[in-house]
């Protein structure tokens, strides 16, 4: 594969609250290429992308990012998303007063650089609904106010779909699913998925590759990645735990 | 301040209560709605931070009423939509006699002293009365106007909603740049079965004082539900009441302040279940910009007999300044363990950075993210107020001229 790549992270470290969260992290992501990461709580896979979207509250103290050829850092997460990078939060944050429709119409004004006519994001708008199995109530309500875990999964879902990144980073949107659920979500990701765009999924879980499969596999410990491979991976994580792996990369 | 001397309260005294009453010739019913409130006025007190609780966090002397006269001329009122079946809008001096009867059930003359000089001076009454079971579709609008500098406008409005009617006011209180204080008071009276909307639009000018006083009494299966929106006034003091004296009955209570300048906006709130398996809701939000300043002093008091009650009481408020001030207390009276809930919140703070950074990450520049988050904040209390869309649009209207004044020095 000679593309050039889409996402380029470089020796990044990153601080929170003072403390030094990620260590040293390498990964390309090319067109076309699913991506997971896998590793244990507290290893920094939410760091990780938060500094990739530009959190402030993220300190990147050394390293790099590359989006699409151009460095990320001192970029306003604002900026990232125009460019096309975009983030499905773990714990997305409610927006009370804001209801789904007019925060989706504002957002994909704003990612496109033009002002959507009405006619054609509600068309647009009802069919991703569709294709994620939400109903329509929900245009209606509050952004993720009084949501439960499910749905606000669903509502980052829907942003992803509204707002055709060229590369999606999904922070454990596995979680807080059921089954069904997941299958829908994962149904709709792989819909949506092109040879043009890049996907990281970040879970603690194997669960989600189930249905989403990713090429790549990579195992994060302490902030880095201690090591990588193809599907199997995942398996073998499954059956014999990150502990196993931790013992072997810090014996490496 | 040229056209108020600084010495004279003296200007608010029972001889020029009856020349007010002589110069406006609005007839005897008045005049002596008038007469009650001029024979209480020596003997009642001003209120006091230190002893009424509505009075915590500002000294009615602030009002600062003094040098202030009443005017010579009835105010403007402009009314709309009184032509509906089974609806009488009037003023007092229309009303008459037996129809004004019941002025002072819900904002007693003998008050205090401000609640007298209201009455002593009373212009511009109008009376809203439904007939039983009428069904007022449009809603009735007042529009109350004050331009005369260093005058005292005392409105009053008293709202009879009869068994089983619905009815819809709106009244929007305007001012200009000149110095004025206006006593309103805003009545009320929700008969059984009856569901009465009351909005209030507190656009005063830069230099204008107010102390309003609006309380509702609901009978059997009655509710009310009231908004108040201030978007200006140098100093605004508001105390909003619903007592819910019939069983079953209800009150929904919102209200909005968006603050700029030197803004002084403060609310007191009771909450007064007084019968069995009443129920009340409040969300007052205040976004202060600049060098504003909110007050919220809020009681539930669930009385004895108030078996199964239902309160929440909410005040949010967002600083979007670091000079801009809020104080908010919420304080719960419960007489009797058998509630069904009895709830509370208070906070305030500048906008959330993480609900920011979330708001970005979809392409919002921070000041869209700002924007958005300020406008879906106060759009709640906007929103469950259920007025119709027209009313909605024109509200909200208000609320985004007042925050495009306050541009980014907010
Ligand atoms: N806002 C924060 N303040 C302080 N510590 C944080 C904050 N966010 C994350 N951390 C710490 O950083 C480490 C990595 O957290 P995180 O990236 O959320 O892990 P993961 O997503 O892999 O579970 C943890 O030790 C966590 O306690
Ligand atoms: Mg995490």
């Amino acid at each position: 594969m000679t593309e050039a790549p889409l996402l380029e992270i470089d020796a990044l470290r990153a601080n929170v609250a003072g403390n030094e969260i990620l260590t040293g992290l390498n990964l390309t992501i090319r067109p076309g290429e699913v991506h997971a990461i896998m590793g244990p709580n507290g290893s920094g896979k939410s760091t990780l992308a938060n500094t990739l979207m530009g959190n402030p509250r993220y300190e990147v103290t050394g390293g790099e990012v590359r989006f699409l050829g151009q460095a990320l850092d001192g970029m306003a997460p604002d900026e990232r998303a125009r460019r096309g990078l975009f983030l499905a939060f773990q714990y997305p944050v409610a927006v009370p007063g804001v209801t789904v429709v007019n925060f989706l119409r504002q957002a994909v004004n704003a990612v496109r650089g033009e002002e959507v006519p009405v006619r054609e994001f509600r068309q647009e708008l009802f069919q991703k609904m569709e294709l994620l199995k939400v109903d329509r109530d929900f245009a209606r309500r509050y952004l993720n106010d009084g949501f439960s875990g499910g749905e606000k999964k669903r509502a980052e879902m829907l942003q992803l779909a509204m707002l055709q990144p060229r590369m999606a980073v999904l922070d454990e949107t596995d979680s807080g699913l059921d089954i069904d659920a997941l299958r829908t979500v994962a149904d709709g990701v792989n819909a949506l998925m092109h040879e043009n765009m890049g996907l990281l999924l970040i879970t603690h879980y194997q669960r989600l590759l189930n249905y989403i499969k990713p090429q790549f596999v990579h195992v994060l410990i302490d902030g880095r990645i201690v090591r990588s491979g193809g599907p199997e991976l995942a398996e073998e994580l499954e059956e014999s735990g990150y502990d196993t792996i931790e013992a072997a990369a810090s014996t490496a | 301040m040229t056209s108020a001397p600084s010495t004279p309260a003296s200007l608010l005294t029972p001889e020029a209560s009856r020349a007010l009453g002589e110069a406006l010739g609005d007839g005897a019913a008045v005049a002596a709605l008038r007469a009650k409130g001029a024979g209480t006025l020596d003997a009642l007190a001003m209120p006091s931070p230190a002893l009424d609780r509505p009075w915590k966090y500002v000294d009615p002397a602030a009002l600062d009423l003094d040098g202030f006269a009443p005017p010579g001329t009835a105010p403007s009122i402009s009314v709309e939509g009184q032509a509906a079946e089974g609806l009488t809008v009037a003023s007092f001096e229309e009303a008459g006699g037996n129809a004004l009867e019941r002025v002072g059930e819900a904002v007693a003359v003998d008050g205090d002293r401000l609640t007298a000089l209201h009455y002593a001076f009373l212009s511009g009454g109008v009376l809203i009365e439904t007939k039983a079971n009428a069904e007022i579709a449009e809603p009735v609008r007042l529009t109350r106007e004050y331009s005369e500098a260093g005058t005292l406008a005392t409105p009053h409005t008293l709202i009879v909603a009869g068994v089983n009617s619905r009815l819809t006011v709106i009244e929007e209180y305007r001012s200009g740049d000149e110095p004025i204080a206006v006593l309103p008071a805003v009545e009320l009276l929700v008969g059984p079965g009856a569901v009465v909307s009351y909005t209030s639009l507190h656009r005063w000018g830069a230099r204008t004082r107010v102390f309003a006083e609006q309380r509702a009494v609901t009978e059997r299966d009655a509710d009310v539900r009231s908004l108040s929106l201030v978007t200006g006034g140098r100093l605004v003091k508001s105390h909003i009441t619903s007592s819910l004296e019939g069983r079953g009955s209800s009150s929904e209570m919102y209200g909005i302040t968006v603050g700029g300048g030197q803004e002084h906006v403060d609310f007191y709130t009771l909450q007064d279940h007084v019968a069995e398996d009443t129920r009340s809701d409040l969300l007052f939000k205040s976004a202060l910009g600049e060098q504003s300043r909110a007050v919220y002093y809020g009681l539930t008091k669930v009385g004895l007999g108030a078996r199964r009650a239902d309160a929440n009481q909410e005040n949010r408020n967002l600083l979007l300044s670091r000079s801009a001030k809020a104080d908010s207390d919420p304080v719960l009276e419960i007489l009797t363990n058998d509630v069904t809930r009895v709830s509370h919140g208070a906070t305030a703070g500048p906008v959330d950075e993480e609900e920011l950074f979330y708001i970005q990450s979809r392409g919002l520049t921070r000041e869209g993210a700002v924007g958005l988050l300020v406008r879906g904040f106060l759009g709640e209390p906007l929103d469950r107020s259920a007025l119709r869309e027209g009313v909605r649009d024109e509200l909200s209207g208000l609320v985004e001229a007042k925050l495009t004044a306050l541009g980014s020095g907010a």
